[in-house]
């Protein structure tokens, strides 16, 4: 198990450094000064230039590489082009509000996804099987944006039990100004969990291990739950891991649509400023969460299902 | 209420007569008089973007502008209401003795916050030379400065010098960003040499201070417990939120997050017919100007009958009902009305003629055989301007190519230092802001801002020499006329057909006295509870 997470964890680096790599290539193959955007538009051309050195955008394209990846050994991911703040902070001040979102977003979709799978499973070609089919397919299609406008407008605008924008003040604030968001986001994940989860337990209670089971005349409940559930939750951790590249994409929608602050909304505004450094910051500390989770999950399957670390 | 202390027409005459009683007025006036703030409000505002820089002598936009209004001072500032005029705010007297002389002396007992004292003609001095000593990109707006003298016998009172006249003087520099006056003892404490301090206002003067700044999230405005001004504070707390989509800040405001809003024109009908409660909707002219320009040093748009034909081809009123939802209106060149320059009518319709364009075309050699491209921000609105001149300029066969660009992109297109993209330019969908004087306008056009910002190439050696005049003419008519001439000029030469000035509605509650520029633009210094 020790040598799994080893080598898993050297080639998440690797994976790291690759995709900071090419987002530095693409960040220079877009057209856009950097210099021009913070100078404004009534900076001389030798203001601009001046800047472009001080940036250090007069270099050529590998030195500039080079210097990040130093900067970035020494935990110097740059500051701010038109603040002057830095990097790391302006990350770790958006970040919070993202993981927040993401989780609450997955952990309802989980709680509700995995029940109701199961459940479908156990009932399954019943009407409650086919309904719970419905919702989950309905759910799965409609795009978190569309949840997150109507969600704004009947809870927010017509009701007026929660609020539309902001993150909220204070532990219990912050907790009200994240339900509309989560549900947004996490409202397709609970189809889509309970597909799976529905899927894997129909697949495992056809297994050997289980048909004993019942031939020891144990309880369905506890057939369903010891033996049968523990399995068939494998691909749903499996699907949550891969899948918080996508909860980060969703994010960025509806951090916009519900002015929250995050990484979502810092990528998008600073890519449009062409702000370098903190696109770089932003999208390296992204992808390290992203590499992370898929490691985490990784590892967590290895250690409920051993067949999957032999196959290393 | 904001104490309105005396209006005048903004220019120099004007000023002249009136500056000096304006001063005495206020200094006469009881301190009772001018107190009305309330206590325990809190006002929510909505902002187009967040803040990046409150330095004034280095201000990079508007919404900057916004905050430092609040909580710094400047000699004079703009009035709020339907009418481009100011008042005094720092100044007690402010008077143009000759054409490069500006006399004036503070009112005494602006205090710094931070025990960093009293304001003097010594801040003053600094704070506007240091722009140019510190080369700052936005230097331009003090224009032929040459130093500020300070008065041997009076502390608070000083002369600004500039090299030869400067009408924008009064419209731009003294009453917006670089016209701020910052504290020198503690700007030079916390920069060493006078320069940039960015986002950390090293001492505050204005009736409120920057109580907290959380990026992307909202700017906290709260009183400032050492201001003994006039102006006093309407709310306990002002919150400015920054959000990219206007359509958010219209949820926003429905749900009772915001008090105060602007509103997307394609909204402003349903608005109109059903406001939300306790609302007050209000439609003001915006001074942005949007037009279609054309790359004379394209290959193919460098033909002038071409240009002229398309010109003729676009039918500005069917774009204002597919962009702008009819709430627009058609204009007439950069200058909106109401400001010095402003053109009646433009030399050609704006309905243009079909005819007129084939006539053109036809002159040209027809229509280039492979498509021309026009060049868009990626927005609702420009995307729309461009897909309707698509289809117009089909009309008479000319076949166009939309290429939709991320802002980033889009706003180096014409850039010559952004390699060989402008030579690839035709035709741009394009839209600037602009200030309360025509200079700010026609400043981007110039034979030397070619391959900057001037997009379309156009120079015109009488269009120079115009520009150059007009900054020193003191003679509003004749000043106007020569504003007029340049935007027929670049008319004339085929590279521009001018679309709109668009519009800028807001909303707020009526529980609030909002006090707004009359381009819509917020003062938020003046808001109080209605």
């Amino acid at each position: 198990m020790a040598l799994y997470a080893i080598q898993r964890l050297l080639l998440s680096v690797l994976i790291i450094a690759v995709a900071v790599c090419l987002l530095n290539i693409m960040l220079h193959l877009v057209p856009g000064d950097p210099a021009v955007m913070i100078l404004g538009p009534r900076a001389t051309p030798e203001l601009i230039e001046k800047t472009r050195v001080e940036m250090g955008l007069d270099q050529p394209f590998l030195i500039q590489m080079a210097t990040f990846f130093g900067n970035l050994l020494r935990g110097d991911m740059g500051v701010d082009v038109f603040t002057g703040r830095s990097v790391t902070t302006i990350v770790m001040e958006a970040l919070p509000f993202t993981l927040a979102l993401i989780s609450a977003s997955i952990a309802w979709a989980a709680l509700i996804g995995i029940p109701l799978g199961a459940y479908s499973a156990l009932r399954r070609n019943t009407w409650i099987d086919r309904i719970t089919g419905i919702l989950s397919v309905g759910t799965i299609s409609i795009p978190s944006f569309v949840m997150a406008l109507y969600g704004t407008l009947i809870f927010a605008v017509w009701l007026g039990w929660l609020p539309a924008i902001g993150a909220g003040e204070g532990f219990g604030d912050q907790v009200v100004h994240l339900i509309l968001p989560a549900f947004a986001v996490g409202v397709s994940w609970v189809g889509y969990i309970a597909r799976i989860v529905r899927a894997a337990m129909l697949e495992v209670m056809g297994e050997n291990h289980v048909r004993m089971a019942r031939a020891f005349g144990l309880r369905e409940g506890r057939i369903a739950r010891g033996y049968v559930l523990r399995i068939a939750v494998l691909p749903a951790v499996t699907l949550i891991g891969a899948g918080v590249a996508h909860l980060f994409s969703a994010a960025v929608f509806v951090e916009v649509i519900f002015a929250r602050p995050g990484i979502g909304a810092l990528i998008v505004s600073a890519v449009n400023e062409r702000n370098y450094p903190i696109v770089l910051g932003a999208v390296l500390i992204t992808t390290a969460i992203i590499v992370l989770a898929t490691l985490i999950s990784d590892l967590v399957i290895a250690w409920l299902d051993p067949r999957q670390r032999e196959g290393l | 209420m904001t104490k309105k202390i005396h209006t005048i027409t903004l220019g120099r005459r004007g000023f002249l007569q009136g500056a000096v009683a304006t001063g005495l007025a206020a200094g006469t006036m009881p301190l009772g008089q001018a107190i009305w703030a309330a206590e325990g409000a809190m006002l929510n505002a909505f902002s187009y973007a967040d803040i990046d820089k409150l330095d004034p002598g280095f201000y990079q936009n508007g919404y900057n502008v916004d905050v430092m209004n609040c909580i710094y001072h400047k000699l004079a500032r703009y009035v709020p209401g339907r009418e481009w005029e100011i008042e005094n705010e720092a100044a007690e007297e402010l008077e143009q003795v000759d054409d490069t002389h500006i006399r004036f002396r503070l009112k005494p007992g602006i205090m710094f916050s931070g025990g960093y004292g009293e304001m003097t003609a010594e801040d003053v001095k600094f704070s506007f030379e240091r722009v140019l000593e510190h080369d700052s990109p936005v230097k331009g707006d003090w224009g032929p400065l040459k130093e500020v003298q300070l008065d041997p016998d009076d502390k608070y009172a000083g002369t600004i010098v500039l090299e030869k006249p400067f009408q924008p003087l009064w419209t731009i520099t003294i009453p917006y960003g670089v016209g701020h006056i910052v504290s020198k003892k503690a700007v030079m404490e916390a920069t060493g040499d006078g320069g940039d301090f960015g986002m950390k206002p090293p001492a505050f003067s204005g009736p409120y201070i920057l109580d907290e700044w959380k990026p992307n999230q909202y700017v906290k405005l709260t009183r400032n417990p050492d201001y003994s001004g006039e102006l006093k504070p309407g709310y306990d707390e002002i919150r400015i939120i920054p959000m990219d989509d206007e359509k958010v800040a219209e949820r926003a405001y429905e749900a009772g997050d915001l008090d105060y809003t602007g509103i997307s024109l394609s909204s402003l009908s349903n608005y109109k017919a059903n406001p939300p409660a306790d609302t007050t909707i209000k439609e003001f002219p915006s001074l942005y100007y949007v037009w279609v320009g054309m790359n004379i040093d394209n290959e193919v748009t460098g033909n002038e009958d071409l240009r002229k034909a398309i010109q003729w081809a676009i039918n500005v009123p069917q774009i204002m009902d597919a962009a702008y939802f009819g709430e627009a209106k058609p204009s007439t060149g950069l200058i909106a009305p109401g400001l010095t320059g402003h053109r009646e009518k433009a030399l050609i319709p704006p309905e243009g003629d079909l005819d007129k364009a084939r006539e053109y075309l036809e002159k040209a050699g027809g229509p280039p055989a492979q498509p021309i491209t026009i060049d868009t921000l990626n927005a609702t609105t420009w995307k729309t301007i461009a897909e309707v001149i698509q289809a117009q300029l089909g009309q008479i066969g000319i076949q166009v190519q939309v290429n939709v660009q991320d802002s980033g992109s889009f706003w180096t297109l014409g850039m010559e230092s952004e390699g060989d993209r402008w030579k690839n330019m035709q035709l741009v969908v394009n839209r600037f802001s602009m200030m309360p004087d025509p200079f700010y306008a026609t400043t981007w056009f110039t034979s030397d801002q070619v391959g900057i910002w001037n997009w379309e190439r156009f120079s015109n050696p009488e269009f120079d020499k115009l520009n150059d005049e007009a900054l020193s003419e003191a003679d509003k008519d004749k000043r106007a006329a020569m504003y007029r001439k340049m935007q027929d000029l670049m008319e004339e030469s085929g590279a521009y057909r001018f679309l709109t000035h668009e519009a800028s509605p807001v909303m707020y509650r009526d529980s609030v006295e909002p006090a707004l520029r009359p381009d819509a633009r917020p003062l938020y210094v003046g808001f109080k509870p209605a």
